[in-house]
């Protein structure tokens, strides 16, 4: 009796006995050992911290610092597959499948891009992501004077649905999943890539299209957007309702997270503006009927990693379990599914450098390792080396797809699940992310979410004000960049090629819009422009109206132009980046 | 002209047709602030004609073009082109972004003063645009 008492009360003592006797002896280890280390050789820097939110980094981390923050492993962390789901969203990682491998691409015509995803579906890649050019993302076609020298430049002219049926020449067996980049004119793309699956007689249930869908990133840091904000967040929510209620495998909306971060946003901003964003997105979706449980599994989000690998890896795991708990805490979400973030990881474009752009293959392996450590999510996407330069060239493509592969195969990173679990830096610096990113969260939610803070320039100028620091600390040396500030070459010899496109192709997607114009039948393009206008105005769902306007050769920028007469145009572009 | 009574000078920052790309511009905006110049910023989606109009109204001295998207071999001649025909080829007009070696020649001769690759410091924008002002003053002088 006696012995058992007195085990029990030695086990109830015993780890916190345990932690301050760490914490004693790294007292200890400071004054005894690395005190009069540092003292004859002096630390490199001033201050260590990290890239992104410049958060002083400790020069050790022990049990003593999770104490600090309060870890529990249970709570923080629990088991994969379960939530909180900072482990992973899936029970057994990257050992039963790897994420989906993908690319960007798209540009010229139809014809062209279908050329060159059949290139990279052969290099081994089962998605493909299509982005449009300027003037399509923008609401404008071809030939509208504001676009000249904008033609399937950035991405694909897409002016009508006959630029798909071209472009959808594809070996659809092979393509598991196809991501439309569209935010503002969301309606108009959504409904032309419907209506050229019908005509190619793909089966939706098939392969998964994915449409970003998010405009009120545009409204924050891009700049592609149309409409003002609360008409584009309604245009949004349309399509979301389509999907969900039409199709429901496919996927209506991703948060893309790395839009932000190249604006300079760091970890806690990126982790705090795009949940209060997709917050915006719920509230809206909830009020046209639909439950959290079967709301919330369909939001995808984007997330980027930088170069400071431990930031990016927590912030992977952090963004996890933050997005479990407000789906928990904030909207009684019950369904496993509604409280397991999807997430498409990817290494950032802004941490590759103009200057010897080979060494970007180095830096991309290194992000590319981070983001499968973080958890890389259902997939992953490569930015190509030699994208600071100019559009990528075809060698770049080859380079940025194996580089995937030699992660996942090579490495052995994808073997056991969350590998940088335990470690006292990674947990320290996971639950300090979440800490702060609810504090921000809880600002938002105070000044009315984020279409408010989007319309009071909330979020602008914060990413204004990271944007000039973040550089100002390049330029003052106080973060060396090889190549921009440090171990930079005199004359530095072009070592890439070059991909240039035709300036054929903007001349020849003119004529053809007006080719098409001229012979398809007007009166019922202006009856079904009419049905646009009218839709826009009584507030009814926007997709099926774009459907069939789409289905009569209506072009992308006159149903554009139809919800413009509606709606207006947003103007207050000053906002952005605070200037 | 004593130097305590000059006028700061002011620069007109734009971004021409659909490239949206921001951060570069509003570093730059922030950077020549904070070195007492005046910046004005012409908003998103503009023609080249519309940053003519905004530079000949603002008065000027440099007109700052960001491009990052690929268009910049045919909006930039355009706007060269317009500032010259309204009077106003004495204005510095700059170009900063992703501009590839082999446009540049095209870029310099249709009338654009300098260029700024990705990845310029802005110390050296500054100093190029101070030299700028003070070979300008000695000319005039």
């Amino acid at each position: 009796m006696k012995d058992k008492s007195s085990r029990a009360a030695m086990q109830s003592t015993r780890p916190a006995q345990q932690d301050d006797s760490i914490a004693v002896e790294a007292q200890r280890w400071q004054s005894d050992t690395r005190g009069p280390y540092v003292q004859a050789h002096p630390e490199r820097r001033d201050e260590f911290v990290t890239q992104a939110l410049q958060w002083s980094v400790n020069p050790l981390y022990t049990p003593a610092d999770l104490e600090a923050v309060d870890f529990d492993y249970l709570q923080d962390l629990g088991f994969p597959g379960e939530y909180p789901y900072t482990r992973g969203t899936t029970p057994n990682g990257h050992r039963s499948d790897f994420w989906t491998m993908t690319q960007v691409t798209g540009f010229g015509k139809g014809l062209e891009w279908s050329k060159r995803a059949r290139y990279m579906l052969d290099q081994g890649l089962s998605g493909l992501i299509l982005e449009y050019d300027l003037a399509t993302t923008n609401g404008y076609d071809s030939d509208d004077p504001l676009v000249e020298g904008e033609v399937g430049r950035a991405g694909m002219a897409l002016d009508s649905l006959e630029d798909l049926e071209q472009a959808f020449d594809l070996p659809f067996d092979k393509l598991q999943y196809l991501m439309s980049v569209c935010n503002a004119p969301q309606p108009v793309n959504l409904a032309m890539i419907i209506a050229a699956l019908e005509k190619k007689g793909v089966d939706p249930k098939d392969f998964v299209l994915h449409i970003v869908n998010g405009i009120l990133i545009e409204y924050t840091c891009v700049g592609r957007y149309i409409y003002p904000p609360k008409d584009g967040l309604r245009l949004a929510t349309d399509c979301i309702e389509y999907i969900i209620r039409h199709h429901p495998n496919w996927a209506p909306i991703s948060i893309i997270a790395a839009q932000l971060q190249p604006a300079k946003a760091n970890p806690v901003q990126e982790i705090a503006f795009s949940l209060t964003i997709a917050c915006a997105y719920i509230d809206a979706v909830l009020e046209r009927g639909l439950d959290i449980d079967t709301v919330a599994p369909y939001f995808h989000f984007v997330i980027n990693v930088d170069m400071d690998f431990f930031e990016g890896i927590c912030k992977l795991r952090a963004f996890r379990k933050c997005w479990a708990r407000l789906m928990r805490e904030r909207y009684g979400a019950t369904r496993p599914e509604a409280m397991q973030i999807r997430m498409m990881t990817s290494p950032t474009t802004t941490a590759l450098t103009l200057q010897q752009p080979l060494n970007n293959i180095g830096r991309l392996a290194i992000m590319a390792t981070a983001c499968a450590l973080g958890g890389a999510g259902e997939s992953m996407t490569t930015p190509l080396h030699d994208e600071a330069h100019s559009l990528p060239a075809e060698d770049a493509i080859r380079v940025g797809a194996a580089l995937q592969h030699i992660v996942a195969h090579e490495t052995g990173v994808a073997e056991t699940i969350d590998p940088l679990a335990g470690s006292y830096y990674v947990e320290t610096l996971t639950k300090q992310l979440e800490t702060a990113a609810f504090a921000e969260m809880d600002t938002i939610f105070e000044m009315g979410g984020a279409l408010k803070a989007i319309e009071s320039g909330y979020f602008q100028r914060a990413l204004g004000r990271e944007q000039y620091e973040r550089n100002r600390d390049i330029e003052q040396g106080k973060r060396k960049w090889v190549g921009v500030n440090h171990l930079q070459l005199e004359e530095e010899k072009r070592q890439i090629d070059i991909f240039r496109l035709d300036d054929s192709v903007e001349a020849e997607q003119v004529s053809k819009v007006q080719a098409l114009r001229a012979r398809r039948d007007q009166a019922a393009v202006d009856r079904a422009l009419d049905e646009v206008r009218i839709a826009a105005r009584n507030g009814d769902n926007m997709v099926p109206p774009c459907l069939q306007a789409v289905r009569a050769y209506a072009t992308h920028g006159e149903i554009c132009h139809a919800m413009r007469d509606v709606f207006g145009e947003h103007r207050t572009d000053s906002q952005l980046g605070g200037i | 002209m004593p130097q305590g009574t000059e006028r700061p000078l002011r620069v007109l920052l734009a971004k021409l047709g659909m490239d949206t790309h921001t951060v570069g511009i509003t570093v730059i905006a922030h950077a020549l602030r904070e070195a007492g110049m005046e910046v004005i910023f012409t908003g998103l989606k503009q023609t080249p004609a519309m940053v003519a109009t905004a530079a000949i109204q603002e008065d000027v001295d440099v007109v700052g073009v960001s491009s990052l998207s690929a268009g910049h071999t045919r909006s930039l001649p355009t706007l060269a082109r317009l500032l010259r025909e309204a009077g106003a080829g004495d204005k510095l007009l700059l170009v900063g972004g992703v501009i590839p070696e082999e446009d540049q020649p095209l870029l310099q001769e249709a009338g654009v003063d300098k260029i700024f690759t990705m990845g310029a410091d802005t110390r050296d924008i500054i100093t190029y645009l101070n030299e700028w002002r003070a070979a300008q003053q000695a000319g005039h002088s």
